[in-house]
């Protein structure tokens, strides 16, 4: 016969002088036993320490226990070893609850209050105790295919180390090729090397890779299912040429009529509506730019597809609708610049010659405009005097954005000693707040920009920047001196605040993953979980997260495919079953539960159904249902007044 | 054997004594089984009548109306004495129903009556012109004598009337029983629930219903979701709100602290956010008279415990 009358065992923890510093942790002990359904109660001083857990283990083995309440810390650190010490001594883990006296208790209180307050709260979690039910993690199968959102850099590593593993990966880019940003930069800070040489080799490398799937010129549509299980339907945009069939002989780029500004270039260069975003894209291949060609539906032009010989040019390519299952999302949708027409002290973007820092990039590069010539927009003259303006829309709360972006010290540095190798006679000044060269080798490479290459350090900030003849004046404050500075610059670059890349937010909301308010995606701890997003099975890489360098968004590309794989490698997922429930005698199918969650477990017809695996038991649905149908296990409402009578009753705690 | 049957009304508007009648030619099968014993509405017969009765004589009484005054109380102790199974009869016996909203206006009798209000003095010195002792709170049926079952209802409908007199004549009423839905009766509502969202408040003399949607979605605050079914949605279908006259559902507590608690769910106004709660505010604040709307019936029931909260609250501050 099993054991119907509740039989509670009762820890109490002293963490050392943490908990019994403050709280008399015997007479805690002493008040507990004294509880009705209690049998066993003690204390400890570490009961997270092996000897502790073995006492606990004991203790349930000897005294046949039903429930076990631990008066210890917060639940968020000890339960699951609370929990899982109980599962080896033969009881369900779910009939193990945290009376929390530390947090809660003894470091906010003081006195004999204290211990009051702790033995209030062990009794109001034997009463939890007392109703919990024997629970069962709910099990699931994984699909063990990964998706990527984002062909830049971090999506480039993480598809790699994912695919390295041997699972296969779909990499989603929005734009006609993947490479992202650092396909358009110049060299790379402190070590100077081409940014395009280290970064080519592994778009090759994710093109030849029997287990990457690249869906370029593709976006993420809907994404629905969970952890382990997603589905995700992916538009693919026609890009009206068969890449199996172009050679990249470039003869339609040649014949097409129509001129377009760049964006690869950053609008410094134009290119024809069939083009190939620079020699080096992957997938390999034209695509033809349906908004800017002179027109498909009737055929307008069509010389590009006269003159293809590999007849690789479609006019019917239609959009395509694709469906896929994956187990894992990893999300690198990266960033852009804080656009400079929102700069109204820096000319609103109307003055030629100034420009932002990835248009700087394009005048540097071997294969930009100027085939790194550095020659300024508006009359193709080099540059004799240069002003880097950095945290331009950074750290300004008041007018742009309130966080510092974090890469322009360093890129404008770059920026200001290639200039002075390209222009040796050149003059480049540098308008800086602080400098924050954080990384390794990151400071030498200042020092170097500073002393070596003589470049103008001023500390301040630029008032206002307007165009004079062919001048662009800078009025600017030096702080240090507290002298009012003027540079008559021929150019002038602004290191923009990063922000999140457009349509950041809308693919969150597909996804129900969190934005910041500053609109980057959020993980979920920021210093323990980094690497991940609040929803299962989502993960975070590179500068959709918050500003960061290569480096930096390769680690955690790297570190967020290690995530991925793990989840992919586990036979199966449990999750945890302390869910929302439905009464289905009690639901009348009104839905009002339905939009509340936040998660999209719940689902309705004739009645309410939780999907176990989606719901992540936050409750709301709970307080929602008005008649009472929704319940969370082992919170059901009689639960909760029990508690709140334990916790409240008048009579004497014995303190 | 005819089932011996009992009607009495407390504080009642008398449509309870009268909805007996919905069940139309339904009745005529009824009747004839029923021996009506005391009925004041329907046969005459007065106090003294019933005080004759053996005790446990009755085999059913039906209340319907509040207790409000010191003769209700006495009156239902009576019955409950002579019966051998009470039920609480229409909304007011089991809830508190309209009448008991007077409770949330403490000293009302001086505003409807005047100054000059004197109620009699007890039974049986009471004098003819004088009305009964009003209690100090207007009661649900179950404050005062213990209830076998529920009869729900403004006044009950038809069905449900027929569901008890089936259970009745042949014995079967079970203790603790209502004569009602354990589900809300969205489940019997045919109207359409689609975007489950409240971006206004609006009373139903502001708009005309869209007769398909649910009248939720529409603004109005329908206490369906809160409310056992058994009436086939009768006020949504005609394009009223429901106002709770069937009790909550079993689990639901306190319907107005559940149907308010949905209706914070469900506000919406723009994006979703702290950005929002001053205008999600101001649209929950344009429900206009709460109590009246939310606790229509169940006042009496359930604002007593809040009432009791609130006043050991003052004990404790003074």
């Amino acid at each position: 016969m099993p054991e119907t009358r509740a039989r509670i065992g009762v820890f109490v923890c002293h963490c050392g002088k943490n908990i019994a510093g403050t709280v008399d942790v015997a007479k805690v002990a002493e008040q507990a036993a004294r509880i009705p359904g209690v049998v066993y109660a003690t204390h400890y001083e570490y009961m997270c320490s092996d000897p502790g857990q073995a006492l606990l283990k004991r203790a349930i083995r000897e005294h046949r226990l039903t429930g076990v309440v631990v008066a210890a810390c917060s639940p968020t650190m000890h339960e699951d070893t609370f929990r899982k010490a109980a599962e080896e001594a033969g009881l369900n883990p779910y009939l193990v609850e945290i009376a929390n006296i530390r947090e809660q208790v003894s470091w906010v209180h003081s006195g004999p209050a204290a211990t009051e307050k702790a033995v209030r709260v062990t009794r109001t979690m034997v009463a939890k105790v007392q109703g919990n039910r024997a629970l069962r993690p709910a099990e699931l199968g994984v699909v063990r295919r990964a998706l990527v959102v984002g062909g830049g850099i971090a999506g480039i590593q993480a598809a790699l180390d994912i695919a390295n593993a041997g699972f296969d990966v779909i990499l989603v880019e929005r734009s006609p090729s993947i490479g992202g940003h650092m396909a358009q930069l110049s060299e790379t800070f402190p070590t100077l090397d081409c940014s395009q040489c280290i970064l080519t080799p592994k778009m090759v490398e994710v093109a030849r890779h029997p287990r990457i799937r690249i869906l370029a010129y593709s976006e993420v549509e809907e994404v629905s299912g969970f952890v382990g299980n997603y589905r995700v339907r992916i538009r693919k945009k026609p890009t009206f040429v068969d890449p199996s069939k172009c050679n990249l002989c470039g003869e339609c780029a040649r014949v097409c009529p129509v001129r377009v500004p760049n964006e690869f270039d950053r609008g410094l260069s134009t290119r024809t509506a069939i083009y190939i975003p620079f020699p080096q894209a992957i997938p390999s291949t034209y695509t033809l730019d349906v908004q800017n060609c002179l027109g498909i539906l009737p055929l307008r032009c069509g010389k590009c597809a006269e003159v293809c010989e590999a007849k690789a040019i479609d006019f019917d390519m239609h959009e395509e609708i694709l469906e896929e299952e994956v187990g894992a999302i990893v999300l690198a949708t990266g960033y852009e610049l804080y656009p400079k027409e929102a700069m109204a002290e820096y000319g609103y973007g109307t003055v030629p010659d100034v420009i932002d820092g990835l248009e700087f990039e394009r005048l540097l590069s071997a294969s930009g405009p100027t085939r790194g010539e550095i020659r300024r927009p508006s009359d193709g003259k080099v540059p004799k005097e240069v002003v880097f303006i950095q945290c331009s829309g950074s750290r300004d709360p008041e007018h742009h954005k309130p966080y510092c972006s974090k890469i322009c010290c360093m890129y404008t540095a770059k920026h200001a000693l290639l200039y002075r190798h390209a222009v040796p006679d050149g003059q480049a000044y540098v308008f800086y707040i602080d400098i924050r060269a954080g990384g390794k080798d990151y400071e030498e490479f200042v020092n170097r920009a500073m002393q070596e290459e003589r470049i103008l350090y001023i500390r301040g900030k630029v008032a206002k920047v307007f165009r004079e003849g062919d001048k662009v004046v800078v009025w600017g404050v030096d702080t240090l001196t507290g002298k009012r500075v003027e540079v008559r610059a021929d150019l002038v670059v602004l290191a923009q605040a990063v922000v999140p890349s457009p349509g950041t937010a809308e693919l969150a909301r597909k996804l129900r993953v969190a934005c910041g308010s500053e609109g980057f995606l959020r993980e979920a701890h920021p210093k323990l979980r980094p690497l991940e997003a609040l929803t299962a099975g989502v993960f975070l890489a590179g500068a959709a997260q918050g500003p960061k360098d290569i480096p930096e968004s390769v680690a955690q590309a790297s570190g967020a495919a290690a995530k991925v794989i793990a989840l992919l490698s586990a036979p199966k997922l449990a999750h945890a079953p302390e869910v929302a429930e439905v009464n289905e005698e009690l639901c009348s199918g009104c839905g009002i539960c339905a939009p509340q969650c936040p998660y999209g477990a719940i689902s309705v017809d004739e009645v309410a159904h939780v999907n176990e695996i989606l719901c992540e038991g936050c409750g709301t649905c709970v307080a929602a249902c008005p008649s009472g149908a929704m319940t969370f296990r082992n919170v059901e409402d009689e639960q909760v007044l029990r508690m709140v009578r334990a916790a409240l009753e008048v009579a004497d705690v014995g303190v | 054997m005819k089932l011996k049957l009992a009607v009495y009304w407390t504080g009642s508007c008398g449509g309870c004594d009268v909805s007996f009648l919905e069940l139309g030619p339904g009745l005529l099968d009824v009747l004839p089984q029923l021996e009506i014993v005391f009925w004041p509405a329907l046969v005459d017969a007065k106090r003294g009548d019933l005080e004759k009765l053996p005790s446990r004589s009755i085999d059913v009484a039906l209340v319907n109306g509040v207790i409000r005054t010191a003769e209700n109380k006495e009156m239902v102790e009576l019955l409950r004495e002579k019966s051998k199974q009470l039920g609480a009869y229409g909304a007011c016996a089991h809830l508190g129903g309209v009448p008991a909203l007077a409770n949330h206006a403490p000293g009302f009798t001086e505003v409807v009556f005047g100054p000059g209000f004197r109620p009699a003095s007890p039974w049986p010195e009471a004098p003819e012109d004088a009305p009964p002792a009003l209690l100090p709170e207007a009661l649900p049926l179950d404050e005062v004598v213990p209830v076998d079952f529920v009869v729900p209802g403004c006044p009950p409908p038809a069905g449900l009337i027929a569901r008890f007199f089936q259970a009745a004549l042949s014995g079967e009423v079970q203790a603790g029983q209502v004569f009602a839905e354990d589900k809300a009766l969205c489940e019997e509502c045919p109207r359409t629930r689609e975007e489950r969202r409240l971006t206004r408040i609006v009373r139903p003399h502001e708009v005309v219903p869209d007769p398909k949607t649910c009248l939720l979605d529409q603004g109005m605050v329908c206490l369906g979701p809160v409310t056992r079914g058994g009436c086939q949605a009768a006020c949504p279908q005609a394009g009223m709100p429901c106002t709770g006259c069937l009790g909550p559902t079993p689990k639901a507590g306190d319907p107005a602290l559940a149907m308010l608690s949905a209706l914070a769910s469900l506000v919406r106004a723009g994006e979703e956010g702290e950005d929002a709660f001053p205008q999600e505010n101001q649209i929950l604040d344009s429900l206009v008279d709460p109590i009246g709307t939310l606790y229509k019936y169940a006042y009496a029931k359930y604002a007593r415990p809040l009432q009791r909260l609130a006043r050991r609250r003052e004990e404790v501050r003074a």
